[in-house]
This record gives structure tokens, C-alpha cells and sequence, in this order.
């Protein structure tokens, strides 16, 4: 029972009610069904966006944007999370317009980012990044409120500079915080990339997907929704390992 | 002995550190709890492991019995198969005449970790009342939860939520919610053993007086010797691996005990010494013994 | 002011009140207004369609006006809260089945693990496609987006601790009654937060599905405003928006905070 308890340890039987599911549907399933084609339609209907050299290019436009989006939020957080989180009077003067700032749903500033920047991928850039910056930011905001002072004050004792101060004190001690704020953020950047390039179809794989929708091409809709999947699961898989590392490493543990 | 209504099967002999022929106390038909033969195997992240092996115990109506042994040595495990919690891989335990497969009625386990034993979002009035909601009408339950909450001195505090009391509190609130309950048998498991020792010595003797009081049974679990003398009618030592009673001693010192004169008196160092020396502590004991004589 | 003051004269500096009122932040975002407005102004910021804050004021007005807002605005909540609600009882229910019966989670878990993997909005042209443009694909899009984090939430909340169930055993409950004493408080503050998050998630999802999909609501009108180049109005909509989310998400801590005062205030969330 001890192994089921982490989220790591559920048991891979789980999977057979979607196998099942999915061997059902396949059976059953009408291959001209305009709603449910059965899965061995999806991957044939993908097959030609493959051939047509639409697919690869589509994958890395939405890696691209999520990548670069990812990263530039992950710096505006960690900065701007370490400075509110370094001021009382700075984060009381700025918390409403932050909390205002947040509140406002990721799928409503496409339209803002499309009048002002056109249809390009700066503009893809300005929508991932906003929502992506919070989950970093506020994890690095209380950690570096729940900083000790003693911390703070090795440094100073020894005499470092205010370089070696970030360099060597905070960045170590606020890493953690910001991997989490990434593991978070990471999915949700995903989400928000495909979310653009459904809804103004500026390349990538969402505006693929959105493009198979509008023309009813409901197994290749299927397909690349499994594609999103896949994507997802190494966006997943890659961030889970990479916190999971650095905090052992962090722990002193090999 | 002052409470001699009790029958503990050993006497009121006046001598201290008589020692029983084992630790089955044999008067079957006043036996509240008891284990025959009792052995837990626990599987580990390191394969089986034997806990506990052969351990006999029977504790009469009204008695008031330390479990003692070190860190480890199995004392959490025996309560909770005494307590119906884990079921013995080998042996029987008897309540009350009938045999214990589950949580027995009438037996309540109080357990070290209070944090996590009481409901953070009920009152300390609710959480007492927990364990008599659906045996009583409200009138009685009220009775009986103020009753209890007298008892261990939380009356006061009826309306706080626990984790805005000390410590010591809410060891009182997890006792309190098991008298309510009018258990004939306490279980204990080191219930003093995270509390300072001030707060420690004072909840030893309200135990005490709740005890007299109520007549229940008392099997309390503890690492502490000085605590397991000063409380008990009689001291078990578990040790050895697999665990079991390796010394059974009687503590035929006077009630009421007094934290300061009890604890002079020659009989209960003399026990305490014996306590100690079966713990594997005699020479450290022994100096410290000397100094009292000089003293 | 002046009454400010006096309150704060009265009433010694406490959390709660300085919680409440801060007055210096909410200078900051109306300075914060003020330099967006004198950029935009002066011609520091120069973008064809960034009006400044005035100009928001009066879309707003422009949009009450013609009851454009009111509308669009009942639709979306109208659609993100029935989804949202739907997505409660059915996340809270099959949550604590998950939660509680092993074997069901041991032989279905890794399924739901698998389709969380999939971006929820990569659903939008799905639902589009099997519903059409209608109020009943959205309700679904919203329902399924908040289904997740619910789910997940009841499923981690119904995981308690093993001592609460002993202590559970130990006073002779009969099995309802730990499910309902017990278990059900004691995963309460967690199917909160999936219900907040659930919240939030369903009015990003229904924007979207009024994108892309159905022609009605907020999500609708910025796109319109949008294409018709009327930004002002557009901005005033991201505005309502905003507000929307924060309200929604205020109402539903209070209500929870009524109902559920003592689980709430265990797991340091009362406020
Ligand atoms: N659930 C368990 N699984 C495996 N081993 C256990 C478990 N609980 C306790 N043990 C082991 O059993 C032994 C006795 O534990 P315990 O009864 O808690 O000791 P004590 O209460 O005397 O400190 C210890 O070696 C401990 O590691
Ligand atoms: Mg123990």
C-alpha cells in the first residue's frame, strides 16, 4: 500500500479502463462516423499532414512559443516575485494591481494582444507569458518572505558583495521556489500557447487542430488532440524530473 | 494499596517489589483485558519483522498497568492490538470475556500525537461529544461532555477550537473525549510523552484523580520509568526482539501519590532501581541511588 | 478620509483591518491608471489601438447603453456557473468514490492521469465539433474544464488521516458516521480550493468556447470589439471580465466561509 500513496506510485492496471475503453471504441466503432471514428481513423487521418510537412512545423511553433514563453515568465517571476517578496511596503503598494492583474482570465487577453500587436508571434509571446508569470512569481514571492533573517546575514558576517550575495545566498535558497512555481506554471503555458493558436490560428499545432474543426475533419481533430496529449505528458514528465532532481540535489542526497 | 475493593490477584502484601510469577494476573473472572501468546509480525521496507513474540498479559478491573520499554521495542504495536487496531499475526486477545477482532466496546486508545487525534474543525465541546452523538439524546450528551470536561479541567475552554489551546490542552481534550465515552478500559500510548515536564507531572496526577474517581481500567504505554512508577499498580517491561514481558513488578505504594513525597519515599526508589536494572541502566542508577543514601 | 482615520484611531492596527483596507495600494493602481492614461495621451505609447483609461470608461458606458454588456455578461456567467455547478456534483461525487473505495482508484487512476495529460482548451474544437455552436457546447466545455481540478481535490481531500479514522474506530462510529463526521469535514477546505480553481478554469473555458465557437457572451463580444476595432469597448469588456472572476471568486470563499466555518478555519483559510 506505501507505493500507492505517492502520485508516482499509481499502478499502471489503472490504465485498463481507457485501454479498454479505446479497444471498445475501435471495435465498435463506424469508421465514417462524422462525431466518434474509431482511433485506428486518427492516426490515417493525421498521416497527411505528416507527408505534407504541416505537422513538424506546427510541433515546433507551439514547442517554440511555450519554450521561450515559459523561460521570459519564469525570469519576470523570479525577479519581480524576489523583489515584492524582499519589501512589505512594496508588496502592500503593488498586491491589488498584481491581484487585478491575475484575476483577468488568460483567454481574454488574446483579443487585447491581437489589436495591439496584430496577428504574429510576439503577440502569442505577450499572451503566454502574462498567466504563466504568477504561479512563479507568488511561489517566489513567500519564499523569499519565509527567508530566514540569519540567512540574510551570513553574507553580510562574511563580508560578500552584493553579487555574490544573489549569486551564492538567495538564487540557492529561492531555486526551490521557483521550480515549483515552474512546475505549475509549465502546463499551464501549454495550455495558454494552444489556447492562442486555437483562437487566432497564428501557426502551431492549436491552429492545425482549430483548421481540422472548422472543416469537419473530425479523426484528424481526434489525432491531433492525442498529439496535444502526448506533448502535455513531456511537458509533465520533463518538469516533475527536473524539480524532482534539483530538490534531492538541494537535500544533499546524490 | 488503598484501593483493596479492586481485586488484583496479588494481595494487599505491604512489601515493595514483590515479585509475581509472571505477568498473567490469574483471576479470570474479574480479567478486563488481556493477551495470550500474543506475536505481531510487521512487514517492513526490510522484509518481516518480528515485533512482538509471546507476550501474555491480563490486567484486572481497575488496575492502573505501565507498559515500559525503550524507543521501538514494540510498546505502540502491543496497545494497538490490545486496542483492536491491529489484529496479533499469532495469540488471542480477550476483552471482557469475549474475544477482540476490532475496536471493543468500552475500550478506548488514546493516542501520543493529540495534533492529529482531534478534529481541527470541531470545538472542544464537539470533539468530546464525538464518540456519544449517536448513543444519547442531546440533554445527556451535554451532561456527559461537561461532566468530562470538569474532570480534566477544560470546562473553560468548552468553546475554543483545540489547536488554539497549548499542548497539554489537547491531550486533556483527547482524554476528556475518551471519558465521555464512560470507557471501562484506557488505552495510552505515551500520552504525557511530547509534553514539557511541568505540564507533565500535573495531567500524571489529575490521571490519577480521574482514576480513583472512575474506577476504569488503565493500561498506559510509556518510556518514562520514573512516570511508569509513580503511576501504575504494576510495571511491564517489554524487551527483547521479538518483544515481550521480560520483568513484571508489582507497585504496592500508597494512593494518593504526591509528586514530591512519593518520589522520596525509599520504596519507590527502591522500585524505580529495580525498574532500571531491568532496563539495562544499573550502573548510571546505581551512582545516582548513592547519592540519595548519602543524602 | 477623515472616517478612515477615525476608525483607525478607534480600532487598534489589526490583521484583519489592515487586510482590508489598503489604501496605498489602491493608490498604486489608480496612479498606475493615471500614467497609462497621460502615456497613451502625450504619445509615449503609441499603438494604434491602446485607448487610454477615459476612453475605457466611456466604452463602458456606450456598452451598459446599449445593453450589449448586460447580455453578453448573463450569458457567460449564466453558462460558466452551470457548468461549474454540474462539474461540482459530479467531481464531488466521483472524488470521495475514488477517494474512498481503493480498488476503484487502483483500477482507474492512471486513466484519469492519462487524460489529464490532455491541454483541456485542445477540447474546445472537439466539443465544437460534437455539439455545434450552441449554449450546450459551452456548458460542456465549462463543465469538463472544472471537472479536473474538483476531481483531483475530492480525491486528495478524501485521503485522511489514517489516526482520524482510527479515532473513528476507537469511539465505536458506525461507518456512515465516519464518512459523515470525519472524512467529509476533513476534506472539506481541500474541495474548496478545487472548487475556486474549478471556478476560475470554467469562465476561461467558456470565453474560449464563445471564441471560437458559440457567438454569445464576453468571450464573443471582445472578439467583435476586436474585429470591429472599437477598443475602447474591448478593453472595458477585459475590464468586466476581470471583475467578474473576482467576484465570482469572493462570493463562493464567503459562502464557503458560512457554511464551512470551523474546516475552513482549521486549514487556516478563514480569514
Ligand atoms: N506499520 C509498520 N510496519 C512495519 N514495521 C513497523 C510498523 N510500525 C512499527 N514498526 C516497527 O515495529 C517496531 C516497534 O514499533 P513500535 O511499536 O512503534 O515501538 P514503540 O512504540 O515501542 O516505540 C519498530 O522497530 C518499528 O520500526
Ligand atoms: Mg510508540
Amino acid at each position: 500500500m506505501a507505493g500507492e500513496n505517492g502520485t508516482g506510485g499509481t499502478p499502471l492496471r489503472g490504465l485498463l479502463p481507457l485501454a479498454a475503453l479505446l479497444v471498445l471504441w475501435q471495435l465498435t466503432g463506424d469508421p465514417d462516423s462524422p462525431y466518434f471514428p474509431p482511433p485506428s481513423e486518427w492516426f490515417a487521418a493525421v498521416r497527411p499532414l505528416v507527408e505534407g510537412n504541416e505537422l513538424l512545423p506546427a510541433v515546433a511553433a507551439t514547442s517554440l512559443t511555450f519554450l521561450i514563453g515559459l523561460g521570459v515568465a519564469t525570469l519576470i517571476g523570479a525577479i519581480v516575485g524576489t523583489l515584492v517578496g524582499s519589501s512589505r511596503p512594496a508588496d502592500r503598494a503593488l498586491s491589488p494591481s498584481l491581484e487585478f492583474l491575475r484575476a483577468l482570465p488568460a483567454a481574454s487577453l488574446v483579443p487585447v494582444a491581437t489589436l495591439i500587436l496584430g496577428y504574429t508571434t510576439q503577440m502569442k509571446l505577450v499572451v503566454v507569458v502574462l498567466p504563466a508569470t504568477w504561479p512563479i512569481l507568488l511561489a517566489c514571492r513567500s519564499a523569499r518572505r519565509s527567508l530566514s533573517p540569519v540567512l540574510l546575514d551570513v553574507p553580510r558576517t562574511l563580508g560578500l558583495s552584493r553579487r555574490h550575495r544573489a549569486t551564492k545566498i538567495l538564487t540557492p535558497a529561492l531555486l526551490p521556489a521557483v521550480l515549483l512555481g515552474v512546475r505549475v506554471a509549465a502546463p499551464l503555458a501549454l495550455i495558454i500557447t494552444l489556447l492562442v493558436e486555437i483562437v487566432t490560428r497564428v501557426d502551431g499545432l492549436g491552429s492545425v487542430l482549430g483548421a481540422a474543426q472548422a472543416n469537419f475533419l473530425s479523426a484528424q481533430v481526434y489525432g491531433l488532440l492525442t498529439i496535444t496529449g502526448l506533448l502535455g505528458y513531456l511537458v509533465n514528465w520533463v518538469v516533475t524530473r527536473a524539480d524532482n532532481a534539483v530538490s534531492r540535489r538541494m537535500r544533499g542526497e546524490p | 494499596m488503598t484501593r483493596s475493593s479492586e481485586p488484583t490477584g496479588h494481595g494487599t502484601g505491604s512489601a515493595a517489589g514483590t515479585d509475581s510469577p509472571g505477568a498473567t494476573n490469574g483471576t479470570d473472572g474479574t480479567d478486563s483485558i488481556s493477551c495470550e501468546g500474543v506475536g505481531v509480525t510487521l512487514s517492513g521496507s526490510s522484509g518481516a519483522l518480528d515485533v512482538l513474540g509471546g507476550v501474555d498479559i491480563s490486567v484486572a478491573r481497575g488496575e492502573f498497568v505501565s507498559i515500559l520499554g525503550t524507543s521501538g521495542s514494540g510498546k505502540t504495536t502491543l496497545l494497538r492490538v490490545l486496542g483492536g487496531l491491529l489484529p496479533a499475526t499469532t495469540g488471542t486477545v480477550r476483552c471482557h470475556g469475549s474475544v477482540v477482532t476490532g475496536p471493543a466496546d468500552g475500550v478506548v486508545t488514546v493516542f501520543q500525537d493529540y495534533v492529529h487525534s482531534l478534529l481541527p474543525w470541531r470545538t472542544v465541546r464537539r470533539n468530546v461529544g464525538l464518540g456519544i452523538e449517536a448513543g444519547c439524546d442531546r440533554a445527556e450528551r451535554d451532561e456527559r461532555v461537561d461532566e468530562a470536561l470538569i474532570m480534566v479541567g477544560l470546562r473553560q475552554r468548552a468553546d475554543e477550537y483545540p489547536w488554539r489551546l497549548s499542548g497539554g490542552m489537547q491531550q486533556r481534550v483527547q482524554i476528556a473525549r475518551a471519558l465521555a465515552t464512560r470507557p471501562r478500559v484506557l488505552l495510552m500510548d505515551e500520552p504525557f510523552g511530547a509534553l514539557d515536564a511541568m505540564t507533565k507531572a500535573s495531567l500524571q496526577d489529575q490521571l490519577q484523580q480521574v482514576q480513583e474517581l472512575t474506577a476504569t481500567t488503565v493500561v498506559f504505554v510509556t518510556h518514562d520509568v520514573e512516570e511508569a512508577v509513580y503511576l501504575s499498580d504494576r510495571v511491564l517491561v517489554l524487551d527483547g526482539s521479538p518483544a515481550a514481558i521480560g520483568l513484571a513488578l508489582d507497585i504496592p505504594l500508597e494512593r494518593p501519590r504526591h509528586q514530591v513525597t512519593t518520589k522520596e519515599s525509599a520504596d519507590y526508589l527502591r522500585l524505580r532501581h529495580r525498574v532500571y536494572e531491568a532496563l539495562g541502566h544499573d550502573i548510571g542508577e546505581r551512582a545516582r541511588l548513592g547519592e540519595h543514601d548519602h543524602a | 478620509m477623515p472616517e478612515a482615520s477615525a476608525v483607525a484611531s478607534r480600532v487598534p492596527p489589526s490583521k484583519a483591518l489592515r487586510g482590508r483596507i489598503n489604501a496605498v495600494g489602491a493608490a498604486v493602481f489608480v496612479l498606475g491608471l493615471g500614467v497609462w492614461e497621460l502615456a497613451v495621451r502625450t504619445g509615449l505609447l503609441d499603438f494604434a489601438y491602446l485607448p487610454p483609461p477615459s476612453d475605457v470608461v466611456v466604452g463602458l458606458g456606450e456598452l451598459i447603453e446599449t445593453g450589449q454588456l448586460q447580455g453578453a455578461l448573463a450569458h457567460t456567467l449564466f453558462v460558466a456557473l452551470s457548468g461549474w455547478a454540474l462539474a461540482g456534483l459530479l467531481g464531488v461525487a466521483a472524488g470521495s468514490v475514488l477517494g474512498l473505495v481503493r480498488p476503484v482508484w487502483r483500477y482507474s487512476m492512471a486513466s484519469l492521469e492519462a487524460l489529464r495529460a490532455l491541454p483541456i482548451v485542445a477540447f474546445v474544437p472537439v466539443a465544437v465539433l460534437l455539439y455545434g455552436f450552441s449554449a450546450r457546447m459551452e456548458i460542456v466545455v465549462a463543465c469538463y474544464a472544472a471537472l479536473w481540478p474538483i476531481l483531483l481535490n475530492t480525491i486528495s481531500g478524501m485521503r485522511t488521516e489514517q489516526r482520524l479514522i482510527e479515532v473513528g474506530a476507537v469511539l465505536r462510529l458506525s461507518r456512515p458516521a465516519v464518512l459523515w463526521k470525519i472524512r467529509l469535514p476533513a476534506a472539506t477546505a481541500q474541495i474548496v480550493v478545487g472548487l475556486r480553481l474549478g471556478l476560475s478554469i470554467s469562465l476561461v473555458l467558456t470565453l474560449v468556447a464563445e471564441m471560437v465557437g458559440n457567438p454569445a457572451g464576453l468571450g464573443f463580444l471582445l472578439v467583435d470589439k476586436a474585429e470591429a476595432l472599437q477598443p475602447a469597448q474591448m478593453f472595458a469588456g477585459v475590464f468586466v471580465v476581470g471583475v467578474a472572476g473576482i467576484v465570482l471568486n469572493a462570493l463562493l470563499m464567503v459562502a464557503a466561509r458560512l457554511a464551512f466555518r470551523g474546516q475552513l478555519n482549521a486549514a487556516g483559510e478563514g480569514g
